[in-house]
């Protein structure tokens, strides 16, 4: 059987008809092909599947695909405007080179994003412990954590002053 | 994930009945963080899964002295630690709340999925079995409360039939208590716990809970016996300490030892106790 | 210089900070299949039948296969594998059938319904017991096996490869000795975790063209390995690797290609994908192998100079070995550590068991055999009566020393890189108890490694300049997350002077880009480094030999300048690149050469192998990168949890070509080794993986990262392109065993086996008070 589920991803409505026994990602990904958010556990360990979520940064590979219906989704995709000029996290991630395969990219830039928008000028621990439900292998997450700081420093919640 | 029917009913006594029909080959579903991982690794096939987000009145948090703490079944571990009334009252259970999972996780999970599951580790139970906390369910049969000590029966059972909701839980209120929570696992953000506990101090009473030693989260009574009415000192607390681990069961797993864990139930013991005697 | 030594932005870094990379799980095709697996549930069995006729019968089934489909053993150094199981399965999770659907869901059902009679085996689950003599085969006809002529697989055993190396006179050298100490170590198996599993797509087409998209480091060595195994010629079979959501080793070689390649010839046109789940990915994809190390160590007590060392190391090397032996042979070649002894006698052995299969781990060996090396070196110093540094200043490489192989090093950073770490760790002052229950200390250690490939491996770089004076560089290596493509692009943009966004670099398909060997080793900046300066060398040649026409002068008065062909005296006189980028117009209108490509093809310069029996040889690598780590640690004795404070890296790069790329390799480097140091093991039992996913498996999170500080001790490799070295695994090297020896100054107990975890360090502590 088929929901019939109406939501919003990156601001444009989307009306589709879902499997059940999906989850938002595989929605994301197969159906809308928004590859941007990734799937590297699919168990809510990783986070590399992080997307916002009726503001709130959750793992798309533990939501249920009914579930979508009425929900405002935002994606790495959504980042960016149409024209592609970058937010500044993204701007700060490429600056501080705090990205290496790049994999779990997406999921870190969601999160952060998120994180600076409920707390524009968190302390370095509060990134620490806002940021640990996402595993990067390659950063060793210095420069992630300082992009983020190099931005809190300079935005109001992640938005250009 | 084999295919299922997913509910989504708009009141308690559309859920009630979705249950009362499919109660034996349904899931109730809520923040999903433990239901969708068992969904995708086969361990549960259910042929109907029952959301219950879209039930109105299950997502608040509310207080009065008298009542103590009501948590809605669908409130979220992040809600529970950003809760105004949490913070002030019971903050070891904010501090539980803000343990589970990841950001993203506890933005979905919630401390009643957290209680139903009846993982012996789970972090939100010490803090309200050391609250003698009562689950507040409703079935065909109408409403019923299930103290919580009577509710987790062994690792992943509990007292709740399966055409039951739990709507909410309740912690009750005693003014002047006062709680430490401890969580001890491998690594430090999201993770399991290696061994958590709860005590709480209540005038000359204790209340001591521990997860991750025993099928479920455990009251210490023993300990608890000892400590009642008596003047804390360093005595006291070692003696405590030695009670409290004989009173707990735990087993050698993937995460630590047995003797570890009985070790750190010592430990855990005579450090809230020192805490609390401040 | 322009660009190299400075940092520039990654190359791809929008296209990874916007989503819009594509890796290979993103790429989405017309009627693409897909692939799923049956695995055994034992260690060791024999497959007594399969039966795939309900499997067959499921609507959307397109293809069901066994090992029987699988005519040639297949493997990079020793062909002892196939992608199914064939005959038996030889470690719990072995793929034994496969199947592609038009859904997943369909496979996976598909999968449930595959029959599979086994008879179980006694199993081999230590590579100790492996290699007695009444132990069961693995593989029982290893004598048969095809394998390179430098490894020495023993038949009728589980040794897949003894490496032997003998230096000098070690009886003389123990007899000389005043102290002689023997320490053994055990390192468990862990895994690399890249947070993108393996992946894999493959399409056969009618004209017998198979395309192969897969998350791999080295679409040659991949392109060579699939057409061995199923006997096409190589223009015939084309591997793309786009993105690559990190390798650390794990996707050097080939897995799951070898199953989708058969189902997508089963159904011609029709693309077959395969993701592996992370379950999957923990069981079925490399590991780094366990060994046990033994070092016993001769030294002279009066300065602390080690005389003799006796090394034996032997390795879990898993159920099949193809790529494990040469780990193998590489800890034997650096099996000292970067410390001068004259008298070494090394025995390393490459044992099967019945175990997930080993393969190249960041580090190569080298990760496993330092957390034995360092922490033996700090055990002797202590029980000599003399400091950790000390012991380090004596025997540690300089100019002029010898290694294991009897190789002399013209130059050696090591002991600068040690002066570097033990002044920026304040490593003199003692170690401190900051409340009754935390106690501080510091720990230190060296580290070395070379690059384990065969000594006449080659690459190559072609770059081609646009009409208006912009360039395409092409190679194949690969930018698996390292920050390769940035590097390789400024050492282009360095030899012809311009701006390195003037070049778009394009690597990763072996039907458009030259040959590279592979993307392992730490090779890339050099190799492929050298191949890409010297493609761009000969560009520049090619320019100025059309310049020198077009300025009526020599070239050797002629430069390149942002841009342009400027006359070195008459400075006025230029013009920009692009008008030699078709050849060159000459007055009357007429053209001559051409569109200007420079091409560059390099191998390692006097690189030559070692005896077979001694392990000698004057140069069997292309260069050893040295380095030093410090870490301090905060123990707490009454929970045991340890918590690294700071880690220290100090290396010899040779040149930095990128320093925020530097710094960023080596800053992930010792977070991964704090990983293995602390947390980090895959638990086995019987064969069985105990933690296969990331509720049990733990890598460190933002919250586990210390204070991190990089510095560099630059003396620059003589062949290398503007002198550097690689640096991406030596830099992991130290990283644990200075954990630990950091953990033993705290408290006084010594591990001799990683992770340190709080249940080790409270038994420890309680054994200590015991005695």
């Amino acid at each position: 059987m088929k929901y019939q589920v109406n939501f919003f991803v990156n601001e444009e409505p989307v009306e589709l008809y879902v499997d059940a026994n999906k989850t938002m990602l595989t929605v994301l990904r197969e159906e809308l092909d928004l590859t941007g958010a990734k799937e590297g556990c699919g168990a809510g360990e990783c986070g590399a599947c992080t997307v916002i979520m009726d503001g709130k940064p959750v793992n798309a590979c533990l939501v249920l695909a009914p579930e979508l219906d009425g929900k405002h989704i935002t994606t790495v995709e959504g980042l960016a405007d149409r024209k592609g000029n970058l937010s500044p996290l993204q701007e700060a991630f490429i600056k501080h080179a705090a990205l290496q395969c790049g994999f779990c990219t997406p999921g870190f830039l969601m999160t952060a994003t998120a994180l600076l928008k409920e707390n524009p000028h968190p302390t370095r621990d509060e990134i620490k412990a806002g940021i640990s439900g996402n595993l990067c292998r390659c950063t060793g997450y210095k420069r992630i954590i300082e992009a983020i700081e190099d931005v809190a420093a300079h935005t109001e919640g992640g938005e250009r002053k | 994930m084999k295919q299922f029917n997913y509910l989504a009913p708009k009141s308690l006594p559309e859920a009630l009945a979705f249950l009362a029909e499919h109660g034996d080959s349904a899931v109730v579903f809520n923040g999903g963080t433990d239901v969708v991982v068992r969904l995708r690794d086969n361990l549960i096939a259910p042929e109907y899964v029952i959301d219950i987000k879209k039930i109105p009145g299950l997502d608040t948090i509310t207080f009065d002295e008298k009542t103590g703490l009501t948590i809605g079944a669908c409130v979220t571990m992040n809600e529970i630690g950003a809760n105004e009334f949490v913070q002030k009252y019971y903050p070891y259970l904010g501090k539980a709340a803000l343990s589970v999972g990841s950001k993203q996780v506890r933005n979905r999970a919630t401390c009643i999925g957290n209680i139903v599951n009846a993982s012996p580790l789970a972090d939100t139970g010490t803090p309200l079995l050391a609250n003698d906390a009562v689950i507040l369910a409703e079935g065909p049969e109408g409403k019923r409360e299930i103290p919580i000590r009577e509710f987790f029966i062994f690792v992943r059972k509990t007292a709740l039939k399966k055409d039951e909701i739990v709507t909410a839980i309740r912690v009750p209120y005693h003014a002047g208590s006062e709680g430490v929570y401890t969580k001890i696992s491998r690594r430090r953000e999201v993770d399991l716990s290696t061994v958590c506990a709860t005590v709480v101090r209540d005038g000359d009473d204790w209340r001591i809970a521990f997860g991750s030693v025993a099928p479920t989260p455990l009251r210490l009574v023993k300990t608890e016996e000892l400590l009642r009415g008596k003047k804390l000192d360093g005595a006291l607390i070692e003696q405590a300490a030695e009670l409290a681990k004989t009173e707990v069961a735990p087993i050698d797993d993937v995460r630590a030892s047995k003797e570890y864990r009985v070790t750190i139930v010592g430990l855990i013991v005579k450090r809230s106790l020192e805490a609390l005697a401040k | 210089m322009r660009t190299v030594g400075t940092t520039i932005d990654r190359v791809d870094g929008v296209k990874k900070v916007t989503g819009q990379a594509k890796y290979v799980d993103d790429i989405r095709m017309s009627r693409m299949l897909y692939a799923q697996v049956k695995r055994s549930p034992y260690a060791h069995a024999k497959i007594l039948s399969i039966d795939t006729s309900e499997a067959e019968k499921l609507p959307g089934v397109k293809s069901v296969i066994t090992g029987d489909y699988y005519k040639k053993r297949g493997g990079l150094y020793l062909e002892d594998k196939n992608f199914l199981a064939v005959g038996t399965a030889k470690y719990r999770g072995e793929a034994v059938a496969a199947v592609a659907a038009e859904t997943l869901d369909i496979a996976k059902a598909a999968v449930e319904l595959i029959k599979v009679e086994y008879e179980e085996l006694p199993a081999v689950t230590n590579p100790v017991e492996g290699m007695k003599p009444d132990a069961p085969l693995i593989h029982p006809d290893l004598g048969t096996y095809k394998v390179a002529p430098i490894f020495h697989p023993v038949p009728g055993t589980n040794i897949s490869h003894h490496y032997k190396l003998r230096k000098g006179d070690v009886d003389k050298g123990f007899a000389e000795a005043d102290y002689v100490a023997e320490h053994t170590f055990y390192i468990p198996h862990v895994q690399h975790v890249p947070i993108e599993p393996h992946v894999a797509v493959a399409q056969y087409e009618a004209d017998g063209k198979l395309t192969v998209w897969a998350s791999c480091q080295s679409p040659f060595a991949v392109r060579q390995a699939l057409a061995t195994s199923f006997d096409i010629p190589l223009n015939k079979v084309r591997v793309i690797s786009p993105y690559v959501g990190g390798g650390f080793g794990s996707k050097a070689g080939t897995t799951l290609e070898g199953i989708v390649i058969p189902l997508s010839m089963l159904n011609c046109g029709r693309p077959v994908k395969m993701t592996y789940t992370r379950e999957e990915e923990f069981e079925d994809a490399y590991v780094r192998q366990g060994v046990y190390a033994t070092l016993k160590t001769g030294v002279r007590k009066s300065d602390g100079k080690i005389l003799a060392q006796k090394i034996e190391y032997v390795w879990d090397g898993g159920a099949y070995t193809e790529y494990g032996v040469n780990i193998v042979k590489a800890a034997g070649i650096a099996c000292p550590g970067p410390y001068d002894i004259d008298n070494i006698w090394c025995d390393s052995y490459c044992v099967y068991t019945n175990h997930p299969v080993g393969g190249p781990y960041r580090g190569f060996g080298m990760c496993e055999i330092h957390f034995a090396i360092e922490q033996n070196l700090d055990m002797i110093a202590h029980e000599i009566g003399m400091s950790e540094v000390d012991i380090r200043r004596v025997n540690g490489l300089r100019a002029g020393g010898a290694t294991a192989t009897g190789q002399i090093l013209e130059d050696c950073g090591y002991q600068d890189c040690l002066e570097t770490v033990v002044k920026e760790l304040e490593y003199d002052k003692p170690c401190e108890q900051v409340a009754p229950n935390l106690i501080r200390a510091k720990g230190i250690a060296g580290g070395w490694k070379s690059p384990s490939q065969p000594t006449d491996v080659a690459s190559a770089a072609i770059i081609r300049m646009n009409e208006d004076g912009t360039f395409m560089l092409m190679t194949s290596g690969q930018d698996i997350g390292q920050g390769s493509d940035t590097v390789l692009t400024q050492i282009a943009a360095e030899v012809l002077d311009i701006d390195p966004s003037k070049i778009t670099i394009r690597t990763g398909d072996t039907d458009h880009t030259p040959y590279e060997w592979q993307t392992v080793a730490s090779r890339t900046t050099y190799c492929a480094g050298n191949a890409v300066k010297l493609a761009a060398e000969d560009a520049k040649n090619e320019i100025l030999e059309l310049a020198q026409i077009k300025f009526g002068c020599s070239k050797r008065d002629l430069e390149l300048k942002d841009g342009y062909v400027v006359h070195k005296i008459h400075k006025d006189k230029k013009v920009p690149l692009s008008t030699f980028a078709l050849g060159l117009t000459l007055p009357d209108a007429s053209g001559i050469h051409g569109p200007l490509i420079g091409k560059g093809s390099f191998v390692v310069p006097n690189n030559v192998g070692y005896d077979q029996e001694t392990g000698q040889s004057p140069k069997p690598v292309a260069f050893w990168t040295v380095g030093v780590n410090g870490a301090e640690v905060e123990v707490n004795t009454d929970t045991g949890e340890i918590r690294v404070l700071k880690m220290i890296s100090c290396f010899d790069p040779g040149k930095v070509i990128n320093p925020a790329l530097y710094d960023a390799q080596v800053e992930g480097a010792m977070v991964q080794a704090l990983g293995t140091a602390l947390f980090e093991e895959l638990m086995l039992k019987d064969g069985r993986i105990l933690n296969r996913n990331f509720v049990d498996y733990k890598i460190p999170t933002a919250d586990d990262m210390p204070e991190l500080t990089v510095r560099v001790a630059e003396h620059e490799e003589p062949t290398g392109p503007y002198g550097a070295r690689g640096i991406g695994e030596p830099v992991m090297v130290p990283g644990a065993p200075a954990i630990a020896n950091a953990v033993a100054n705290a408290i006084g107990c010594r591990f001799f086996r990683m992770p340190i975890r709080a249940d080790d360090v409270l038994k420890a502590l309680k054994e200590k008070k015991a005695q």
